[in-house]
């Protein structure tokens, strides 16, 4: 069905959102293919909720998404379920199954959708799950894993039955800086290694600066910026610079103004423990 | 003036929208069991889980089973006892112990029991599931969520109702006899006798018909609730889950108690 080995991703006069709420409206852009794409922004500006329309888990409220040549809008459910063999997702939090062994978990798309037999299906999964550094926790559980060590296998399954497209959705919240970018180079080697069309969902400007050749920036309900990574580094728009200097909004915060809250207030006298006796 | 009027209105107004969306839900509810149950046989991995699951809702239910159809039994063998002494038909005691558990008491008693059991961790692990994505990773993966994750517990459900109305039926007549002969005196072999000769074929087909339906409409409304958790209106996240779970189980309850009215009205 993905007649490209690494498809473009276009995004036509798209708006997004849940319900008749739009979070996104008005955007044109394209993902380019065999590239990796980060989509950037702040927390709350709909990049989760793009995502979800680009994975065809929630329609477009206007417009159209593109992959390749086929329209997720007029795609028959045979070319639905084609596309999605193809696609590979790694959701914020691994998504792995709890009553799945980690082997099981990324053996389950081979199972589901190929001829092969056990012994091959075997021995796939124990190389995705080497690819990233986990074959020897074949046999454990979700819950026995950190969330470094999740978000990993949830890679090694996006990855298992090599697609040419791959999604992350923040692959790098939550984790320590040096996990984080070991992540990102695992997504690099990937890129490298295996000539896919890679999106990225992330907040994080240190994994942008190491990953992205494409960016999207999304806020206030609009696209702010769609270009290359060097482009959006040489911005003189002032929003984009302050978020990408890390600059806080000027303001004065009312809770800032307030008197401290006055101990003797507190139900429970605590003075002698933190310092007001 | 118009204000007044929408206040008047509002009652009507909520009415009709409760009425829309419980015509909403229930047609939902309907096809959410057609596909259930048209992917029971999809492919020969659902065998597995349905085997899985036969023994997480069958074997493991059995011990709470054995428990309540025993004490059921030796209540109603202690009250049909002293109910029929009345008469002097204590020697019919069998035949009251077994037709009101078989017809009425063994297979609603039996479903409310693996509705609490098994019917709320139904729900519960859907809910779940759909709080933490994995259902959207089923579905990005190409793999029918209500497939993987219904049809096997409807298909477990059809199997494992009918047998543990029967046990539970069974346990229920020895606990009967427990009372009526052991503890109070009566006539094993009459209170035996009496089953045999009084209990009918359309007696046991009707229990057996109305512990289907419990299965499928147990299973249904349990997997639904959690299935649907995350477009919950009263609540979000785990809390969501947690009323789905309550919802679940007190609404396949009431439909149990439902369609046992209609059932009887229909097959007795």
């Amino acid at each position: 069905m993905v007649q490209d080995k690494t498809p473009d991703i276009r995004l036509e006069a798209l708006t997004i959102g849940y319900g008749k709420t739009a979070v996104v409206s008005d955007i044109d852009a394209t993902l380019p293919g065999g590239k990796i794409s980060v989509i950037l922004g702040g927390s709350g500006c709909g990049k989760s909720t793009l995502l979800k329309h680009i994975l065809m888990l929630q329609p477009a409220l206007a417009g159209r998404i593109l992959i390749g040549e086929h329209d997720l809008n007029t795609l028959d459910r045979r070319g639905m379920h084609c596309l999605r063999q193809r696609m590979g997702v790694l959701f914020q939090d691994g998504a792995l199954l709890g009553s799945l062994s980690l082997g099981d978990n990324v053996a389950l798309p081979l199972r589901e959708h190929t001829r092969l037999d056990e012994k091959t299906i075997r021995e796939r999964v124990l190389a995705k799950l080497a690819l990233v550094g986990l074959d020897e926790f074949h046999d454990y559980y979700p819950n026995e894993l950190s969330g470094g060590m999740r978000k990993r296998a949830g890679l090694a399954r996006g990855m298992v039955m090599d697609p040419p497209l791959l999604f992350c959705d923040e692959p790098t919240s939550g984790l320590d800086p040096v996990t984080a970018a070991e992540l990102d180079q695992l997504l690099l080697e990937l890129k490298r290694s295996f000539d896919m069309t890679m999106v990225v969902v992330s907040h994080d400007l240190d994994s942008m600066r190491t990953i992205a050749d494409h960016v999207l920036v999304l806020g206030d309900g609009r696209v702010l910026f769609d270009g290359k990574r060097e482009e959006l580094e040489a911005t003189t728009d002032e929003y984009l610079r302050r978020f990408l200097d890390r600059q806080a909004a000027v303001r004065t915060s009312p809770r800032l103004t307030m008197p401290a809250l006055d101990f003797k207030v507190m139900k429970r006298d605590c003075s002698k423990y933190l310092g007001e006796g | 003036m118009i204000h007044g009027r929408r206040a008047q209105l509002s009652p009507i107004a909520h009415l009709g929208e409760a009425a829309l969306r419980f015509v909403g839900d229930t047609g939902a509810m309907f096809l959410f069991l057609l596909e259930a149950g048209a992917r029971i046989f999809s492919s020969l991995g659902q065998f597995r889980k349905m085997v899985r699951q036969t023994y997480f809702i069958g074997v493991k239910s059995l011990s709470v089973i054995t428990l309540i159809g025993l004490f059921t039994g030796m209540v109603i063998g202690l009250q049909m006892h002293y109910a029929l002494a009345k008469f002097g038909a204590e020697g019919f005691l069998g035949a009251a112990v077994a037709l009101s558990l078989v017809r009425e008491l063994g297979p609603v008693l039996t479903a409310i029991m693996i509705t609490g059991r098994a019917g709320s961790s139904m729900t519960a692990e859907i809910g779940v599931m759909r709080i933490s994505e994995q259902v959207d990773a089923l579905r990005v993966m190409d793999i029918n969520p209500i497939g993987y994750l219904v049809s096997p517990k409807l298909a477990a459900s059809i199997i494992c109702f009918p047998i543990l109305t029967a046990f539970f039926d069974l346990v229920g007549m020895a606990g009967g006899y427990l009372t009526g002969v052991l503890l109070l005196g009566g006539n094993g072999g009459t209170y035996t006798y009496r089953i045999q000769a009084y209990m009918k074929m359309s007696d046991v087909s009707g229990g057996f018909i109305k512990s289907l339906v419990f299965a499928v409409v147990v299973c249904t409304v349990c997997c639904f609730m959690g299935y649907y958790t995350h477009t919950r209106r009263d609540a979000v996240g785990p809390e969501a889950v947690s009323q789905a779970t309550t919802a679940g189980v007190v609404t396949s309850c009431i439909l149990i108690l439902l369609s046992d009215y209609i059932l009887t009205s229909l097959l007795f």
